[in-house]
């Protein structure tokens, strides 16, 4: 495969994965900032979904509806899921013949579906958990026509790599963020709302009722979204199956890649796999996690000077 | 809706030929398609175009227009009624592109090799010489199979007494196939049983020709060849139609920066290394392909290219230096070609044209220019013409100096009068001009022509001019097989 198709294939899936992470996040942030029992504020997901400096975030978190307009719609917002799924839409537009024809027209629309006049008009005026529903359902469409659709050769690893890439990013991301906000004091939000909020923006409240009994503590949600390998949020999840993929692009061609690449991954995953929610805690989970992230980039990097470069 | 309902506005121009009416009578190959649209209301047929919108939208079969900075997308405009052709016109129209292609061919082979068309004075040297298509690093390097035109769209039009001219030959990068194709898509979405209860004739064999073609020309001798589609990139206009026809021939679509010459041979960058190229079909212009020999400024092509090519190490499809035969200067010997070198009449007849750089066809065509359409010989797509009868005194007179400045750069010819179509528009039919692009394939097996090609429509009232550049559309065009 071209290093250029693999490259587009890769960011395409990224920018994919990103679109619907951040749509996710902003429905249950906006659903949060309409219960008043909790002292809410989007001042979090401002820092981590955009480049906003503290005075600008500071000035949108007032209104709700003007961060979702600059987070969703905002064209001078260069992370704005408009930007992100025009990107999208560009790398897929420049592989078209490397996707299928479903997968293809799934990202068009989803294009276009963002720069109808609706968008703003349920955003700014109705309730914007029905256009963010909408926008959701395409997303959704996009991924399952992926696995309905592709092939499973290395187009369809250059894809899952990606997903899987970002998604162990985002949900490191979201989990620094909120236990930043915390300030290394995890008992003090021992209000319960905190805690399902942050599971609901990773789908993964149910799963957590489901495993622990007795309420929310920071442990268990720093457990399952982090080691649980069985919740597809979470960080062990995302990088097990990066790995799986990135396998199969072994071949005798290019063992020198497959070798440095496949050890940082492999580094990865141990680290995670072989450590406990306490020794996580007694080292700092901020500490971990930036290691994580740090990691996750890394192999980013790595992809992108082994198989991606075509300089 | 009934016929009169359908048919009021239809008011068909006596001095031109209409594909659908003769004698206020609907011709029989109309007959099936009028007949069902007359079972359809307004409304329906509406909704249809809309369909037809959508698809296009949604299929992202678009071209940016940028506007205030931003770019917004539209499609290329579509009008549903299909453009029908009988089995006994095509067979003709068939017979006639065959023919001169081969001409074409021979003659290209004659002008970079023996040159015996020009020692016999048929084609005056200069006339070769002076064309900017006409490339010397060509000469004697024997192209695979001798064939230079593998893909050509020779554009057809139809004058008042129903006869076919040959308006252009486009023998360097021809596009538009694709909307061939993705038209008669349309056209089973939007009118589901149709085309099979028409006995329209299939377009779909076209990629699978074409691709035929290519594996054939591969310099290696191996199974598998490695076959690419070259593209200037993704804000090419025509970008669609690359990555439709990689697509449906399952090859590599390449840009330049993909590619590297090593030892004269040409390699695709993999995420596995490099891999050899055999076959390329360009949509890259020779001007841009090689900056060690063109344009040194292009970053689109590939360095070294032309060097694996002389060395037989890749084919390039269409050949390199096809401009020199279909300058629109040129253009007026290819029935003197076609004498020539096969000894026949030709088939289909050229458009008159004058030469103006011949002093007394000038003098002739100034006398004249009201009648006249006024080309330059190397720019295509509808630009740079004067339409005669439709230019006021003020842009003849700037015309006219631009011309004198470089006579050779210019052509003319008498306004033809494009035949016209019926074309759905505001709940009815209305005569519109179209002209006619079918798609030869030459491989070593000879010349195929799918039955079918792109119809392109002025959608102005009164326009003649059907380019997409300017405010034309297009058609699905039906080859029926009887």
């Amino acid at each position: 495969m071209l290093s250029r198709v693999a490259d587009s294939l890769y960011w395409m899936s990224r920018y994919m994965e990103r679109c619907d992470g951040m749509l996710r996040m902003l429905k249950i942030n906006y659903a949060a900032s309409q219960d008043d029992i909790q002292e809410f504020s989007w001042i979090p997901a401002l820092k981590l979904l955009t480049y906003a400096n503290e005075a600008e975030a500071t000035a949108l978190a007032k209104n709700s509806r003007d961060v979702l307009l600059y987070i969703v719609i905002g064209k001078e917002n260069s992370n704005s899921v408009l930007n992100i799924a025009t990107k999208a839409r560009e790398n897929g537009r420049s592989v078209q013949d490397h996707i299928t024809k479903e997968m293809w027209q799934c990202l068009n629309d989803f294009y276009h579906m963002m720069r109808e006049e609706r968008v703003i008009q349920w955003l700014q005026k109705e309730d914007p958990i029905t256009i963010l529903d909408i926008l959701l359902k395409q997303c959704l469409l996009y991924f399952g026509t992926t696995d309905v659709t592709m092939a499973r050769g290395e187009s369809h690893a250059f894809i899952s790599m990606g997903k899987f890439l970002e998604r162990g990013v985002q949900t490191a991301d979201i989990l620094d963020v909120k236990f930043s906000a915390l300030g290394g004091e995890y008992e003090k939000a021992a209000d319960a709302a905190y805690w399902k909020y942050l599971l609901l923006s990773i789908s993964g409240l149910e799963l957590y009722l489901k495993t622990y009994r007795g309420g929310f503590e920071a442990m268990n949600v720093v457990e399952q979204s982090v080691m649980n390998g069985n919740f597809p949020r979470s960080i062990l999840y995302s990088v097990k199956n990066f790995k799986q993929y990135f396998e199969r692009l072994n071949s005798e061609k290019n063992y020198k890649s497959y070798n440095e690449v496949g050890f940082m991954i492999g580094k990865l995953e141990s680290k995670i796999k072989f450590t406990t929610t306490q020794t996580i805690v007694n080292e700092g989970l901020s500490k971990f996690l930036q290691e994580i992230k740090t990691d996750l980039l890394a192999i980013g990097n790595a992809l992108n000077k082994n198989y991606f470069a075509y300089s | 809706m009934h016929t009169s309902e359908l048919l009021h506005k239809y008011h068909v121009d006596p001095n031109t030929w209409d594909e659908m009416y003769r004698n206020e009578a609907v011709r029989e190959q109309y007959q099936g398609v009028v007949n069902f649209l007359q079972q359809l209301s307004v409304d329906e047929l509406n909704k249809k175009e809309e369909l037809a919108k959508r698809l296009f939208m949604s299929q992202g079969i678009t071209f940016t227009v940028y506007s205030s900075g931003e770019g917004v997308e539209k499609i290329f405009p579509f009008d549903i009624i299909p453009r029908i052709i009988t089995g006994a016109e095509w067979d003709h129209i068939e017979k006639g592109i065959k023919q001169r292609l081969k001409a074409l061919n021979l003659f290209l082979k004659d002008v970079y090799h023996n040159q015996f068309i020009l020692k016999d004075g048929v084609v005056p040297v200069d006339m070769v010489y002076s064309c900017p298509h006409y490339l010397r690093v060509m000469q004697n390097f024997p192209v695979p199979y001798d064939i230079y035109v593998h893909i050509s769209g020779i554009d057809l039009i139809r004058n008042n007494d129903g006869s076919f001219y040959i308006l252009e030959d486009n023998l360097r990068t021809p596009s538009g196939v694709s909307y061939m194709l993705e038209n008669r898509e349309i056209t089973k979405r939007i009118f589901p049983d149709l085309i099979p209860s028409n006995n329209v004739r299939s377009v779909t064999e076209y990629p699978n020709i074409l691709h035929k073609n290519l594996v054939s020309l591969s310099p290696r001798q191996i199974s598998n060849p490695t076959i690419v589609l070259l593209t200037p990139g993704l804000y090419n206009s025509a970008y669609f139609e690359h990555t439709t026809l990689a697509r449906l021939m399952g090859v590599e679509l390449v840009e330049g920066r993909d590619l590297v010459v090593d030892n004269h041979k040409v390699f695709m960058k993999t995420t596995t290394g490099l891999q050899q190229v055999d076959v390329i079909y360009r949509r890259v212009d020779d001007d841009f392909l090689d900056p060690l020999i063109f344009n040194t400024g292009s970053l689109l092509g590939v360095a070294g290219i032309m060097n694996a090519y002389r060395k037989g190490n890749v084919a390039i499809v269409n050949a390199v230096g096809n401009g020199v035969a279909d300058d629109k200067a040129i253009y007026s010997y290819v029935p003197a070609m076609i004498r020539y070198y096969l000894n026949e009449e030709p088939i289909l007849k050229n458009v008159p044209t004058y030469q103006l750089a011949n002093k007394e066809e000038r003098e002739y065509v100034f006398g004249n220019i009201n009648n006249m359409v006024v080309k330059k010989t190397n720019e295509s797509g509808g630009y740079g013409m004067l339409m005669g009868h439709a230019a006021g005194e003020e842009e003849i007179e700037n015309y006219k100096k631009e011309i004198l400045k470089d006579p050779r750069q210019f052509i003319a010819q008498p306004t033809i009068s494009l035949s016209s179509s019926p074309c759905y528009m505001n709940g009815a039919l209305t005569p519109r001009r179209v002209d006619l692009r079918p798609y030869a394939l030459c491989g070593p097996g000879g010349i195929e022509i799918v039955p079918g090609g792109l119809t392109r429509v002025a959608l102005r009232e009164g326009s003649l001019v059907v380019n997409s550049s300017q405010g034309g559309g297009s058609k699905d065009t039906w080859v029926l097989a009887v």
